[in-house]
């Protein structure tokens, strides 16, 4: 069979069909950058390519509310709501260029697959806390939609959450509404420089424990020195209106005594930067994103020992990189994140370290056993991107 | 509403299965009728049914060990908190074991490194601000019975408050739980990350209404209070203009920690009841909160003065001082007693509508509270949509709750015809169960109920609420069959 493109509900519920009727997964995809995430499966059965089922179906600024149809790429979408004043406030990472696409191509869809949210979500949440409702297709080949279009509703299960961060394995989605944010006037980014790992993520600790709301909480070590940061940085980013934004940036300099504390140019830039994992781009490391409480980070990174990672989200988010030679590293990395009450996520080695380790920490039977009946709820044949996430589901 | 018929097999088991319970927690069964009594509802009140016994545990394990029993023996469970749910989520069930969580009420942790607190579900929601306000931190998510509400029933229900289009909802509050799943195993989702592997179940669990499992333990997110919250009231002689100081302040890329409406009627009501000072010749008013750092707050109460005025709004009013704000806020706390003051019944609603929708939806119900014969009032969260009806009836009076109930279903049904949902934060309980169909189709419901059975397959967590119709959940094209008995034997089947 060859790939199927879609433009329609319609077309979506018909490829369904055919592929229940000829036992032929579905290998459900956007722009295709993020390919390369996730488990390396043999033999996937047909394309299901949803980058032509795009457009904006409603923007309704003063709602707060968008709904799109999946194809809509995101860079799109967000030089729409820029329009306004109003931004995505996940703030959308682009992993494609990690796994050699171009930057700018991926869909709302993908974004939604993947959970791609960046720098920002430290204060505002990820994918699932910005998506209100969808319309998608099931494994019965059944079109049914969940949530609705309103920023605050508990009508039924909440599930546009579980089709974050579900790589398609639920079923392709065929319309979007997700929560909308205004952008903020101005933002500032101050780096507290020469500073080492276990000071500098206390100090990012410190100003998220403060009500200065940062959108942003970084630190690079001096290994990485990225962006012409050599020497152990500290990054904090503030948002607000001239007048408060002024008044943030005094209460944080009295708040850290930091003597060495600039302000930084291009500091959106290099936030989205490091969403993006843009200090692995080019490099040859396995890249790993190790989630753990922010009080252990420190730790965890002196423990993990790469000679390159940075921390996002007050040290939440690590990125690591591991050498792909090394046979231990992806058992020492998640026993680690284990031990911490954290988990590590597999984002890019090659295609044969992908068939053989697994792409999510590992879950507990009775976990597992409720992940595969999840799965069997909305794909009871296993049409949709099967093994893309855990093997058989 | 229809309340499902008893099943007579479990009624006739009923000695041994409160035994089973007791040798499970030898000091924590309630049996007797007139203990049950104080059992046998929640806060929609129209409601009563005891339950078949109740039970309250007071560790995990007997939790699980609970649920393995009512697994083995084929008994439906209702879990509860403190029985505040305003949809009748823990309304009991004569034929099921009511499952109290009450008395699990310790604050486990206190992890201000992690910004978090680990709660046992029986813990206060206001317990959890107080715990950490010493330190500068509260918890977000301010449902207006938090004196009384459970964290379990929190997350059970997603619940909300005035503070949600800033803060989120429990859902966006919650980093983790640890869940007791049918059958007694306990599983932990999420944790003290910011975020979890694999499919997103903590999202799932949240707003689920006990038909999942019994949560047992969940973290949550603490925020630093922010040092200056300041509250303006903004009196408009027409709704749609208070409507379009809304969309203004929305479309200024304001987000206030507070945006509440109030109605004509509800204004005259609090007047009588408390004297909060709103001006009685305006159809409508709005209080505004802002809070943040002093710069960020007086710009923003700047702003919104500015847009209130252009709106339309005859009377602006800062609250000077922590008492006039206080007073200002009163009035809107007091919505409900002063309601209730007028009639010894009351129904309070819970849709949420688009915004723009506001001036249309209320028209709309002026005009059927007329063929209903009915009094009602409207308070309203401006800022994310969410619309409070008061509905005030005599339960006394032959036929007024039925009128009272087809009122406030007819204006749930508008809620979704103009965009909107049927529930912004109480829940659908049993109280919307049968107006789920107005805003999902079969195919809808059919999809969340297979959701349901994967996680319950055998029916037994919080029969008859959410769903209008219960479908047995099928594996392979076969009922499900669970120690020899089939689910909901008393249900026709397809």
């Amino acid at each position: 069979m060859t790939d199927i493109a879609a433009h329609s509900e319609a077309d979506v519920v018909e490829a369904v069909r055919a592929a229940r009727e000829w036992k032929s997964p579905l290998n459900i995809v956007g722009a295709r950058t993020k390919r390369a995430f996730g488990r390396a499966v043999a033999g996937w059965g047909t394309v299901l390519d949803l980058s032509g089922l795009s457009g904006v179906v409603a923007y309704e600024p003063e709602e707060l509310i968008l709904t799109v149809r999946p194809g809509t790429k995101v860079a799109e979408i967000e030089t729409l709501l820029a329009a306004k004043n109003q931004r995505l406030g996940f703030d959308p990472a682009d992993w494609g260029p990690l796994f050699g696409a171009s930057a700018g191509a991926g869909t709302i869809g993908g974004a939604i697959a993947a959970d791609v949210a960046g720098s920002g979500a430290v204060r505002h949440g990820r994918v699932r806390d910005h998506l209100l409702g969808f319309h998608a297709v099931n494994g019965l080949g059944e079109a049914y939609k969940a949530g609705g279009r309103v920023v605050k509703n508990v009508t039924g299960f909440d599930l546009p959450k579980l089709m974050c961060g579900s790589f398609g394995t639920l079923g392709p989605l065929t319309e979007v509404t997700l929560r909308i944010f205004p952008k903020p006037p101005l933002s500032a980014t101050l780096a507290v420089r020469d500073i080492v790992a276990q000071e500098g993520l206390a100090l990012l600790r410190r100003v998220w424990s403060s009500p200065l709301d940062a959108t942003g909480l970084a630190y690079i070590p001096a290994s990485v020195a990225f962006a012409g940061l050599e020497s152990g940085a500290a990054l904090i980013r503030l948002d607000g209106a001239r007048e408060p934004l002024r008044e943030k940036v005094a209460a944080l300099r009295a708040l850290l005594c930091a003597s060495d504390m600039r302000e930084i140019e291009e500091g959106d830039a290099l936030f989205r930067k490091l969403g993006d994992g843009a200090p692995f781009f080019g490099n040859a490391f396995d890249v790993w994103r190790v989630a753990v409480p922010p009080a252990s980070t420190a730790g965890c990174a002196a423990e993990i020992a790469s000679p390159f990672w940075y921390a996002d989200w007050a040290g939440g988010m690590l990125w690591v990189g591991s050498d792909p030679q090394d046979a231990e590293a992806p058992a020492k990395l998640r026993a680690i994140a284990m031990r911490a009450g954290g988990h590590a996520t597999l984002m890019r080695a090659s295609e044969d370290s992908r068939a053989q380790i697994p792409i999510f920490q590992p879950e507990p039977p009775e976990r597992a056993a409720l992940t595969r009946a999840v799965k069997a709820a909305f794909d009871p044949l296993g049409l949709f991107n099967p093994g893309r996430m855990f093997e058989g589901v | 509403m229809l309340l499902a018929e008893l099943d007579a097999e479990i009624l006739a088991r009923r000695r041994e299965i409160v035994a089973a319970l007791r040798s499970i927690v030898p000091d924590g069964v309630v049996a007797d009728d007139a203990g049950l009594a104080a059992f046998d509802g929640d806060a929609l009140t129209a409601y009563r049914q005891k339950a078949l016994v109740c039970v309250l545990p007071r560790t995990k394990d007997e939790v699980s060990a609970i649920l393995r029993y009512a697994a083995e023996a084929g008994v439906p469970i209702v879990p509860r908190g403190a029985g505040t749910s305003l949809s009748g989520g823990a309304l009991p069930r004569g034929d099921a074991i009511l499952v109290s969580l009450t008395r699990m009420n310790r604050i486990v942790e206190i992890d201000y490194e992690n910004r978090c607190v680990v709660a046992e579900p029986g813990v206060t929601n206001l317990a959890i601000t107080r715990a950490v306000e010493a330190r500068g931190f509260y918890y977000a998510p301010d449902p207006s019975s938090q004196i009384a509400c459970t964290v379990g029933g929190n997350v059970a229900e997603n619940s909300g408050g005035i503070h949600c289009l800033k803060y989120g909802l429990t859902t966006n509050n919650l980093l983790g739980v640890e869940i007791a799943l049918a059958g007694g195993a306990r599983i932990t989702l999420g944790g003290k990350t910011l975020g979890q592997s694999g499919f997103d179940l903590l999202g799932v669990v949240a707003g689920s209404e006990g038909l999942l499992g019994v949560v047992v333990e969940a973290t949550l997110r603490i925020l630093p209070k922010p040092p200056v919250t300041r509250t303006l009231l903004a009196a408009f002689r027409d709704v749609p203009a208070a409507g379009q100081c809304v969309a203004d302040v929305i479309a200024a890329g304001i987000i206030p920690a507070a945006m509440e409406f109030m109605d004509r009627r509800c204004i005259e009501a609090v007047e009588d009841y408390c004297a909060p000072g709103y001006p009685r010749d305006a159809d409508g008013v709005l209080i505004v909160e802002i809070d943040g750092i002093e710069a960020e707050v007086s710009d923003g109460i700047a702003r919104v003065i500015a847009i209130a005025r252009a709106a339309g709004a005859h009377a602006v009013r800062e609250a000077a001082d922590e008492a006039e704000r206080a007073r200002l806020w009163a009035g809107r706390k007091a919505a409900f007693p002063a309601m209730g003051r007028l009639a010894p019944d009351m129904l309070c609603m819970d849709g949420t509508i688009p915004r723009r929708a506001l001036p249309e939806v209320l028209a709309r119900m002026a005009a059927m509270a007329k063929d209903y014969d009915l009094g009602f009032c409207n308070v309203f969260h401006a800022g994310d949509g969410n619309l409070h009806p008061l509905i005030i009836f005599d339960v006394m009076k032959p036929g007024e709750l039925e009128r009272a109930e087809e009122f406030g279903a007819e204006i749930l049904r508008l809620c979704v015809a103009v965009g909107g949902v049927l529930t912004g934060e109480h829940g659908v309980g049993v109280e919307k169960r049968d107006l789920m169909p107005a805003m999902f189709s079969e195919t809808d419901l059919a999809q969340q109920q297979r959701l349901k059975c994967a996680f319950d397959s055998a029916g037994l967590f919080n029969p008859g609420k959410v769903f209008p119709t219960l479908s047995a959940c099928v594996e392979q094209g076969h009922m499900h069959v669970k120690a020899g008995r089939i689910p909901f034997p008393n249900l026709p089947r397809l």
